[in-house]
C-alpha cells in the first residue's frame, strides 16, 4: 500500500519540479478551504472562486512558504486574505436595500428553509444552517477551531489577531451559535443538549 | 470577561493551568448548577464538532490545475543562502578588520614625550581623493541603490 505523503513532502516534490503533486495537496485541503470561503461568501459560486484563487496564489508563492509552520495555517491565512479582498470588492457593488425594487424582491423572496422543510431536517442539519447565520468572523473561528484542527495561536495567525482576542471571540461565537440552534430547534434543543 | 461559562469552556478546551483546573473541578463537584452547565457545554462541544465541511464542485481540482498550468513552476526561495556562506563572508571581514587594526597599531608611535599634545592636523585630503576612490565610492552607492530598488520592487509585486 502506498504511504500517504505529508504536506511538507508534497511541497518539496512540487518545488523539485513534480508540479502534478500539487493536485494531491489541493484534494487534501479543498473541502476545508471551500468551507472557510463559504463562511464569507455565502454562496457556492463565489466561495468556489475564492477557493480556486486561494490555491492558485498558494501555488505561486509556494517557494516562500517557511516550512517551520503548518501548511494548513499558511493556506488558511491566504484563504482569509483572499476572502476579505473579495468581500471588499463586492461591498462596492452592493445596492441599497432601501431601493423600491429591492424591497419588492425581498418581499417575494421565499426562504430556502420553510417550516415544513425544517421539520424534515435533523439536529445535525440545523447546526449547519445555524453556522451560516453567524457573522463571517464568528463562523470562521468556529470552523477553524472545530474542523481545521487549529490552535488559538494558529487561528490568531490566520485572522491576524492576538490569541487572547481569539479566545474571547471563540467564546462569543459559541454563545451565538448556541442561541441560533436554540432558536431553530426551539423545544427540541433539550433533546440535543 | 471571565464568567463561569468562560472558565468552563477554558477547562473543556484544556487551556487552564493546574491550579485553575483544580479550582474549577472543585466548583463543578460542589455546585450542582455549575455541574449541569458543565455537562451542557460538553454536549454542545461535541455537537459543534459534528459540523459538516462543504464539498466544492467535482471539477474544482481540475480547474485549479488548469489555472496553474500556465504559471511557472514554483522554486524554493533563491535568497535562501546557506548560513555557512554567510559566516564565511562575515569571518573574512572580521579578519580583515583585525589585520588592518593590528597593522595600524604595529606602525603607530605611542611615544608621547612630555605629553606634548601638538597634533598635526594638517591633513592633505587631496592625497586621498583620487579618481579611483571617487569611482569606488560611486560604485558602492550604485550597488546600495540597486539593492533598495530591488527590495522596493519586490514589495510592490508581493502587494499585487
Amino acid at each position: 500500500m502506498e504511504q500517504k505523503l505529508t504536506d511538507l513532502a508534497l511541497i518539496q516534490n512540487v518545488l523539485n519540479g513534480q508540479t502534478d503533486q500539487y493536485g494531491l495537496l489541493v484534494k487534501r485541503h479543498q473541502r476545508f478551504v471551500f468551507s472557510l470561503a463559504l463562511r464569507f461568501a455565502k454562496n457556492r459560486e463565489d466561495a468556489e472562486e475564492i477557493a480556486q484563487d486561494c490555491f492558485v496564489k498558494a501555488y505561486k508563492a509556494l517557494g516562500t512558504f517557511k516550512q517551520t509552520a503548518k501548511f494548513s495555517t499558511w493556506l488558511y491565512t491566504i484563504t482569509y486574505t483572499t476572502a476579505m479582498t473579495f468581500l471588499r470588492k463586492n461591498r462596492l457593488d452592493t445596492t441599497s436595500i432601501h431601493d423600491e425594487e429591492t424591497i419588492l424582491q425581498l418581499e417575494n423572496l421565499t426562504s430556502g428553509f420553510s417550516a415544513n422543510a425544517y421539520e424534515k431536517l435533523d439536529s445535525h442539519a440545523f447546526l449547519n444552517i445555524a453556522i451560516t447565520q453567524l457573522l463571517p468572523d464568528d463562523a470562521a473561528i468556529i470552523t477553524l477551531f472545530y474542523k481545521g484542527e487549529q490552535s488559538l495561536e494558529e487561528i490568531g495567525e490566520v485572522l491576524h489577531m492576538e490569541p487572547n482576542t481569539i479566545k474571547v471571540k471563540l467564546h462569543r461565537a459559541r454563545q451565538r451559535l448556541k442561541e441560533k440552534i436554540q432558536y431553530l430547534l426551539k423545544d427540541e434543543v433539550k433533546e440535543l443538549l | 470577561m471571565n464568567t463561569i461559562e468562560q472558565q468552563l469552556w477554558d477547562y473543556i478546551d484544556g487551556n487552564l493551568d493546574d491550579s485553575s483546573k483544580k479550582a474549577i473541578e472543585e466548583k463543578i463537584e460542589s455546585d450542582a448548577r455549575i455541574k449541569s452547565l458543565h455537562e451542557e457545554l460538553i454536549k454542545l462541544n461535541s455537537v459543534f464538532g459534528e459540523l459538516d465541511l462543504d464539498e466544492p464542485s467535482m471539477s474544482f481540482n481540475r480547474n485549479v490545475m488548469e489555472n496553474i498550468a500556465s504559471s511557472p513552476a514554483p522554486l524554493a526561495m533563491k535568497t535562501k543562502v546557506d548560513t555557512k556562506i554567510i559566516y564565511c563572508i562575515g569571518g573574512f571581514f572580521v579578519i580583515s578588520l583585525l589585520a588592518l587594526l593590528g597593522y595600524v597599531f604595529y606602525n603607530a608611535n605611542f611615544e608621547m614625550p612630555k605629553l606634548d599634545l601638538k597634533v598635526n592636523l594638517d591633513l592633505n585630503l587631496e592625497k586621498y581623493i583620487t579618481p579611483t576612490a571617487i569611482c569606488a565610492f560611486l560604485f558602492a552607492d550604485l550597488v546600495i541603490g540597486l539593492i533598495f530598488l530591488d527590495q522596493f520592487l519586490r514589495k510592490k509585486v508581493a502587494q499585487k
